[in-house]
């Protein structure tokens, strides 16, 4: 199989990665009928699997579910969530052949097996939806004509897709046709009803298509949402104890102080979350994080270089092929740092001790939104794209680590993007060393207003406060959150 | 509830208070709750401290607990020769769990989607953990677990439990704790009546043994040991000879039921919901054994059953929530359960209130917001509200004398206030079926006996009322028709005219 990408001419491509618009919910009228009374086989029952089913099945809509043979035999999870449930479950040959819909929801690493299997057995003009590209797009799986391929991708874990859900609302979620699969033009109407039956329609849709997804949610990935945070609070923790601040003070503050910094990032974007901080610390952070932007920028080119030219997906693969022996070891290094090692201590932080003791992950948060929104917009990714794989999905990352720090996050995202985000964290640390050096523990430990005379400059501050709210992951992000004015708190702390 | 310690006074005298607090002043960004309170708490005067809704009895609850600052106004004085531990206990009238990995992100629903029940500590877990960290034995609690008919229950993850147990946790591990000075916030509030007893018995035992009580409540049976009464009037504590003396809130003034609400709502069915040998099971956990019932157009049901005896799982089978419906013989407004019909088809009929759908409930939603998700079954709110149902809106805020709070959160009303906007919620959009499961929690009489006559007034136009409550005294007087559960079975269904005079 060829990378699928890189068989289309430039201007395919580049139209191709264009897509993406924000989708009125007048678009969304005809609601599940486009679906309703068909049969829905969904493969795989994980947490994406069984809640979207679970969403689609309180819609109105037949879902059932197709396991591997072991899986059924062996009474596995996948099995028991199914059953518990009261689907009906069967084996890939008992349900694939009486399916309108085979929702692919098997994680990336099993797709090629999983669709490999499944095709054969599929009806004529049935449709098949995956919820990321990777298969199609970089591995170049290649379908049966007469099927029609559809993604629905919602933009959040699969337990917030229900609960959302179930509160009457629903999360963000990109959708897609494979312009290569289309035969009889019904993909985008059944794509619109299954996104209705997630609840998606109710938080904001993008239309994208299965090119962006894939090189922006690879890029994001990589990049900010996990890379950077792995690094940025590895370096802070260390940091700390290098200057004497307490170990158990120093691990609640990294593991928890991503949360809450990115919480204002959720609600008011970058400009928002450097609100919550002094005068003097926003013109800090702001001076820090112009320094990691011009640090770093080369560092995210090449990210995402790499992942336009299929450089990125061939070595991954072959890792796949050499039993996932570079991310097994680097998952192994990520457990044995200090951070990851030490408990967070039994003391209080109060919330805004947390920005005011941690300007610097601040300073990372803002460096590394705005450069993986920059670069992507400059490789042809579209401003709306660019803004869910950067700055809407930070503090739900964020989230994982206040959970259990790194082992969890990397334990919760695909295992596509823990190996992006080692060899990001692994590039990163080196690059950072002399901006490191000279970081003390007012930005990292300490409250930085601490003894510090609060007056500024007017024309600075104003600069300054232009510069943030006129960046163009600002202007998209205001009308994006607009769509989501539902937006909770998901918070530990 | 916070434990807290505080030093043994060495020269410690038995006429000493226990705990004596002078000139306490607390005032939140708008009001000034407690206004220089002072309030000697001697040795052996059990107390019951009652006054109207949002009077400060909480708050002052807190600070004797430690759990708000109170600048020293608290002096806590303990009897080393005593020996139960030198603290105070305070037990919230709702305990705030997290999940295992510390989110308390939850939803009502959550108990009925099990796969996601892992996410918690079952309640043998966290009653292990408790008394490692508390140093309690296990044996000294072993009889009050079964008086509870909690011993079933210890297999089952925190988010499973109904809010009655949910109660009993917080009881068993405040009570087992025995602190010098224990305070419970409505103890009473979702037990049912057996369970009544048994906390009063455990309550009495416990002040036999030196520990000092302070419940707040406006329930009227009480433990034997109760000796004191005081009252919180404009932020200051006043001392009353019994509870007919306490403060009470206003007598609401009745009105008009708005013109909308009485309208009879259009049925093309005569069952509402028709059920047959129904099983319910989560693992090896049975919830609902073989459960058939028949609920008519305008009919009007009591359903009634111990803490734990399935009456939140039944109801949610008729209101869409239990994902277990599927392929049961259940039918719902008609249809066939899983026919093709939504949950929000199912939702747009039935109005509902629960409490654990309260206690669920968008924290950051004002009274209004609250209300006008009563048109989409949401939590919360996110869809433009249409004209014709801002006005109708309007008129309930009127009717239930919110208007002039339409603005505030909704979590610092007052709980009777709370369950007001709750029942406006639920009626807004007039529909066919009220599902109100204890409703009353929580309310004193005065305020039970108001929200009662309301649902009184609206099954006269043509509702179909489920209706669930402990005590007869605090029912409304339309019922007709009772189904009582035990342990998942049902024991009856019977006309209750029959039975209550």
């Amino acid at each position: 199989m060829a990378n699928y990408f890189n068989t289309l001419p430039l201007r395919e491509q580049l139209n191709q990665l264009g897509v993406a618009e924000f989708m009125d919910s007048s678009e969304f009228a005809d609601g599940v009928n486009a679906l309703k009374g068909k049969k829905i086989v969904i493969v795989g029952a994980g947490a994406q699997g069984l809640n979207q089913g679970l969403n689609l099945r309180d819609s109105g809509l037949d879902v059932s579910y197709a396991l591997r043979k072991e899986a059924i035999e062996q009474k596995r999870d996948s099995w028991k969530n199914a059953t518990d449930n009261n689907f009906t479950v069967g084996t890939y040959d008992e349900l694939i052949p009486t399916a309108d819909l085979v929702i692919n929801l098997t994680p990336d690493k099993q797709h090629t097996s999983v669709i490999n299997a499944v095709m054969p057995l599929m009806k004529q003009g049935a449709t098949l939806s995956y919820s990321h590209g990777f298969n199609i797009v970089e591995e170049g799986m290649q379908i049966r004509k007469d099927i029609t391929v559809i993604m629905v991708a919602p933009k959040c874990p699969g337990s917030e897709v229900r609960a959302e859900y179930l509160r009457g609302f629903g999360v963000p979620t990109l959708i897609a046709v494979h312009p290569e699969n289309d035969p009889q033009g019904k993909g985008w109407a059944e794509a619109k009803a299954y996104c209705v039956g997630t609840g998606g329609h109710r938080a904001g849709v993008l239309k994208s298509s299965f090119v962006a997804e894939v090189k922006s949610d690879l890029m994001g990935e990589q990049t900010i949402l996990c890379g950077l945070l792995q690094t940025g609070s590895i370096l802070s923790f260390d940091k700390m104890i290098e200057k004497g601040i307490d170990a158990g003070y120093a691990s609640k503050l990294v593991q928890y102080g991503v949360e809450v910094i990115t919480e204002a990032l959720k609600h008011g974007g970058v400009s928002g979350m450097l609100d919550r901080l002094s005068n003097p610390a926003k013109i800090k952070a702001f001076e820090l994080s112009e320094e990691l932007k011009d640090i770093m920028r080369p560092l995210f080119q090449k990210h995402q270089d790499d992942i336009m030219s299929g450089e990125f997906s061939k070595t991954m693969m072959e890792d796949w092929a050499n039993g996932d022996a570079n991310l097994l070891k680097w998952r192994a290094e990520t457990g044995e740092t200090a951070f990851e090692k030490t408990p967070a201590g039994d003391v209080k932080i109060d919330e805004q001790e947390y920005f005011d003791n941690y300007l610097l992950m601040v300073a990372f948060v803002r460096a590394g939104v705005e450069l993986a929104f920059e670069t992507m917009v400059e490789a042809g990714i579209k401003p709306e794209s660019a803004y869910y794989e950067s700055l809407h999905e930070t503090p739900l990352i964020a989230n994982t680590i206040a959970r259990k720090k790194l082992f969890e996050m990397n334990r919760v995202i695909s295992d596509t993007a823990e190996y992006g985000c080692y060899l990001f964290d692994q590039a990163c640390k080196p690059l950072l060393a002399d901006f490191m050096k000279k970081i003390d523990t007012d930005v990292v430990g300490k409250n930085f207003n601490e003894g510090k005379d609060s007056s500024v400059d007017n024309v600075k501050l104003v600069q300054i406060n232009e510069i943030l709210r006129n960046h163009e992951v600002e202007i998209v992000g205001r009308k994006l959150r607009k769509a989501m004015t539902a937006m909770k708190a998901i918070k530990t702390v | 509830m916070i434990p807290r310690q505080v030093r043994k006074d060495k020269e410690n005298k038995m006429t000493e208070p226990v705990a004596h607090i002078d000139n306490l002043t607390i005032q939140y960004p708008n009001n000034v709750v407690l206004n220089s309170l002072s309030w000697p708490i001697q040795k052996g005067k059990n107390y019951v401290i009652g006054g109207t809704s949002g009077s400060g009895k909480t708050t002052l609850a807190k600070a004797i607990a430690g759990l708000i600052p109170s600048n020293n106004a608290v002096q806590l004085n303990f009897d080393n020769n005593l020996p139960l531990p030198a603290k105070v206990v305070y037990i919230s009238n709702w305990y705030q769990f997290t999940n295992l990995e510390g989110d308390r992100n939850f939803y009502y629903q959550q108990r009925y989607n099990h796969h996601q029940g892992h996410d918690t500590l079952t309640v043998k877990a966290e009653l292990e953990h408790y008394a490692q960290k508390e140093k309690l034995d296990f044996s000294a609690i072993e009889e009050r677990i079964a008086a509870f008919g909690f011993e079933d229950v210890q297999s089952s993850q925190l988010i499973e439990l109904s809010s009655g147990e949910h109660k009993k946790l917080q009881l068993i591990r405040g009570l087992w704790a025995k602190p010098q000075l224990l305070i419970i916030d409505e103890p009473y509030t979702g037990l049912d009546k057996n369970s009544r007893i048994v906390l009063n018995k455990w309550l009495d035992d416990l002040v036999a043994e030196g520990v000092q009580l302070i419940l707040i409540t406006n329930d009227n049976h009480l433990p034997h040991s109760i000796n004191s009464f005081a009252h919180i009037v404009n932020g200051k504590l006043e001392k009353v000879t019994s509870q007919s003396e306490f403060a009470r809130d206003e007598k609401r003034q009745r009105k008009e039921l708005p013109a909308f609400l009485r309208e009879f709502p259009q049925t093309q069915y005569d069952t509402i919901a028709e059920m047959n040998n129904i099983h319910i099971r989560y693992g090896k956990k049975v919830v609902l054994k073989d459960v058939s019932w028949k609920v008519n157009v305008g009919e009007k049901w009591l359903l009634q059953g111990p803490n734990g005896s399935g009456k939140s799982t039944l109801l949610s089978l008729i209101n869409g929530d239990h994902p277990q419906a599927y392929g049961h013989d259940l039918s719902l407004f008609g249809n066939k359960r899983g026919s093709g019909e939504s949950i929000w088809d199912i939702k747009q009929k039935i109005g509902i209130i629960s409490p654990e759908m309260h206690w669920y409930f968008d924290q950051n939603a004002t009274v209004w917001h609250t209300i006008a998700s009563g048109f989409y079954d949401s939590i919360g709110w996110f869809i433009d509200v249409k004209f014709h149902e801002k006005k109708q809106i309007e008129e309930l805020l009127e009717f239930f004398d919110l208007t002039d709070v339409k603005h505030q959160n909704l979590n610092t009303l007052p709980l009777g206030k709370q369950r007001l906007a709750m029942l406006a919620r639920t009626i807004i959009k007039n529909p066919p079926l009220l599902v109100l499961d204890e409703p009353c929690q929580g309310l004193d009489n005065d305020q039970a006996k108001y929200f009662n006559d309301v649902v009184d007034e609206l099954a006269e136009y043509g509702k179909t009322l489920i209706y669930v409550g402990h005590y007869e005294s605090q029912i409304p007087s339309c019922l007709e028709h009772r189904i009582v559960l035990e342990k998942g079975e049902v024991k009856a269904i019977e006309n209750i005219l029959d039975t209550v005079s």
